[in-house]
């Protein structure tokens, strides 16, 4: 099979939604010896990008989005793991999760599927995660930034655990935290000393984009 | 009829399946095949819809939705199933009228129709809004009580105890429940309306434990009151959520469940959103044991009610749902704009006009997205309230031209909205009026509703 074909394959799938397919060009890609870095910035990257402006403009909603997301997240499982750590194309990781006592997860999800739609590798650790889950996976994965998502009022004070705790370990240099959720303001996030509050997707992606270059 | 215990045991034999292949590949796909069978259109040209049949459609729709997909229980991962049958009795056994309040503040809630000349039941305040101190809270609460359209309550949320901001399921959050119940109930005392109900029960207990202890009856709440338990979209539900329904149950109260499917989450574009609307009703009805219901169905993008094709999906679903059933329904609207701006009044008078019009009550309002501490008054309801009692009685397609020349005046604007005032920067509590700023920007509003057509009550300051 040809890169051009392994390439196109990719694409589709991610296009059409499909893990399956994703699954099956990545192998063939790893089979063919396409450079892993190839298949995924010929490959997938572009389609993940045009998923991404059409949930933004509204041609296509959250289900979509996180199936894309999805296939995507299935190649990568594949692919990355035969990139060697700190080469060129590679960005970062995020760690991503709702904090603790809070189960709202559509915000989180649409935050979690643009950043992988933006090239992040993405840890989503889901709904109602203690700080130190937060904290022990950024470790385990060597992200460079933490993403903590709150709904409610009476959750948004464990977006400031997070940070106490790696202030309190000598670790806040090593992490951007980025915020978001309903009731969280930028004025929220310099009270707390997050390093910055996403009021959109969109705007949370350019900040994981700013800070996964180093506080 | 599907009971408590019947909703238990659905949810420890249904199905199993994950929360993700629920939402992904049942739900969504499933909600977007009954848009297409029914053949579902939003009409951006006309934000009011006029057609009934498409209404009746949206409603089968609806009902087909929920047969096909049931509930899902995210603590014991099943889905919870109803038959047709069981849906059907459900919506036969639905009361069409409640009580609500004590004393000369008891009122009833009814059933309303499309073009209903009944005035929408007003449950009027700050759906939840977060506000700072007790000193906002009371203040805006006895604001609300005054408002002569005030039915019933929606409070702000307490964000702080004793200094500490409140922690879920921690004893910081029961005591604020409790606050929460208690300085309510003072706020009504203040100003003379002891009967009057709170119908969010307790906006401050997102946790069931919160939620069963501000429950005592020292702290003021009542059976006479509304008990809101929220539902998680799309169609979800919990032993957290269901614990809430026991214990509102065993008090005797009714229960409302409030769902926001957003535009743009699960259930797709408006078609698809308005779908899913119609499908919680009925879901709300069996699984949280509802007896009124609470739509509060906002945009994705600006978190809000008043985007053109948000309109769309709160008229079309309070037709379908109001033409076909006699529920007692109240939709929640938020705006992007805030206090002592005319975008937000403008905001707040489309969807209110939208929903009113529809055959549905009133939940007013979230203000500038419902985010920002304090940032809300009691003019915002008391205009949402004036606009759904002169709207009551209107046909759809004068709403239809009242909402697109609304449209016309906050519409290109929604992406960068102004925050306005916060609460006490337009609200004098002492003289328990707005400031002349926002006493101005009210009647300027007022004379451009009448020059669109409406003319609302004559302001008293």
């Amino acid at each position: 099979m040809s890169q051009e074909k392994i390439l196109k394959d990719l694409q589709n799938a991610i296009l059409e939604y499909d893990s399956g397919a994703a699954v099956s060009a990545a192998k063939a890609a790893i089979a063919e010896k396409v450079n892993p870095l190839t298949a995924i910035e010929k490959g997938l990257v572009p389609s993940i990008e045009k998923i991404g402006d059409k949930f933004e403009k509204m041609e296509i909603y959250l289900p979509e989005l996180m199936l894309a997301a999805d296939a995507m997240k299935s190649a990568l499982g594949l692919l990355l793991p035969l990139i060697p750590k700190g080469s060129k194309g590679v960005k970062a990781t995020v760690v991503i999760g709702t904090v603790q006592g809070d189960v709202h997860e559509i915000g989180k999800n649409i935050v979690s599927s643009m950043l992988m739609a933006g090239g992040f590798n993405v840890v989503d650790l889901g709904v109602d995660v203690k700080t130190i889950t937060f904290i022990e996976e950024a470790k385990r994965s060597g992200a460079k930034v933490i993403g903590a998502s709150a709904l409610m009022s009476s959750t948004i004070g464990s977006q400031k655990d997070i940070v106490d705790y790696l202030v309190s370990n000598k670790e806040r240099r090593k992490y951007g935290v980025i915020i978001g959720g309903g009731p969280t303001t930028k004025e929220w996030a310099k009270e707390i000393g997050a390093d910055a509050c996403g009021m959109n997707a969109v705007e949370a992606v350019k900040l994981a984009e700013k800070f996964a270059k180093g506080r | 009829m599907v009971q408590i215990l019947d909703v238990m045991e659905k949810a420890l034999n249904g199905k199993p399946m994950s929360e993700t292949d629920y939402q992904l590949k049942l739900f969504a796909p499933k909600c977007q095949e009954k848009v297409k069978e029914y053949k579902i259109k939003y009409d951006p040209e006309n934000p009011i819809p006029q057609d009934n049949a498409m209404a009746d459609d949206l409603f089968q729709a609806g009902l087909e939705l929920l047969v096909d997909v049931g509930a899902f229980c995210t603590s014991s991962g099943r889905v919870i199933s109803y038959t047709e049958s069981e849906i059907k009795e459900a919506l036969k056994n639905a009361p069409s009228k409640l009580h609500f309040g004590e004393g000369r503040d008891r009122k009833h809630l009814v059933n309303r129709k499309v073009g209903d000349k009944t005035p929408p039941w007003c449950l009027l305040g700050a759906g939840g809004g977060p506000c700072s101190s007790d000193r906002s809270f009371l203040t805006l609460v006895e604001g609300y009580a005054e408002i002569p359209e005030t039915n019933a309550i929606t409070t702000p949320a307490i964000t702080r105890v004793g200094g500490m901001r409140v922690r879920p399921a921690s004893p910081l959050e029961v005591l604020a429940a409790m606050r929460n119940a208690v300085l309510a109930r003072e706020a009504t005392n203040r100003v003379g309306r002891q009967g009057i109900p709170i119908m969010n029960s307790l906006a401050t207990a997102e946790s069931d434990i919160a939620f069963a202890a501000a429950l005592h009856p020292k702290f003021g709440m009542r059976s006479s009151d509304g008990y809101m338990i929220c539902c998680m979209d799309p169609m979800k539900v919990d032993f957290a959520r269901l614990n809430k329904v026991a214990v509102a149950l065993s008090m005797g109260g009714h229960i409302g469940m409030c769902f926001g499917p957003l535009l743009g989450g699960y259930s797709g574009g408006p078609e698809g959103t308005a779908v899913s609307n119609v499908a919680h009703h009925m879901m709300g009805l069996l699984t949280y044991q509802s007896s009124w219901l609470l739509p509060f169905t906002i945009h994705l993008r600006y978190v809000a009610s008043s985007p053109r094709d948000q309109l769309w999906v709160i008229s079309s679903m309070g037709q379908a749902v109001s033409r076909n059933t006699h529920l007692l329904s109240l939709n929640l609207n938020y705006t992007t704009a805030g206090p002592c701006t005319p975008m937000c009044l403008y905001e707040t008078s489309a969807a209110v006009t939208s929903a009113v019009t529809a055959g549905l009550s009133i939940e007013s309002l979230g203000v500038a997205t419902n985010k920002h501490e304090d940032r809300t008054t009691p003019v915002e309801p008391r205009i949402s309230a004036e606009v759904g009692h002169a709207v009551a009685g209107m046909k759809l397609s004068d709403a239809n031209e009242l909402v697109k020349k609304l449209l016309g005046k906050y519409e290109s604007k929604l992406g960068a909205p102004p925050l306005g005032k916060s609460l006490f920067e337009c609200w004098d509590p002492e003289a328990r009026k707005p400031t002349k700023e926002y006493q101005g920007v009210v009647r300027n509003f007022k004379r451009e509703m009448a020059s669109l057509g409406l003319e609302l009550k004559p302001e008293m300051y």
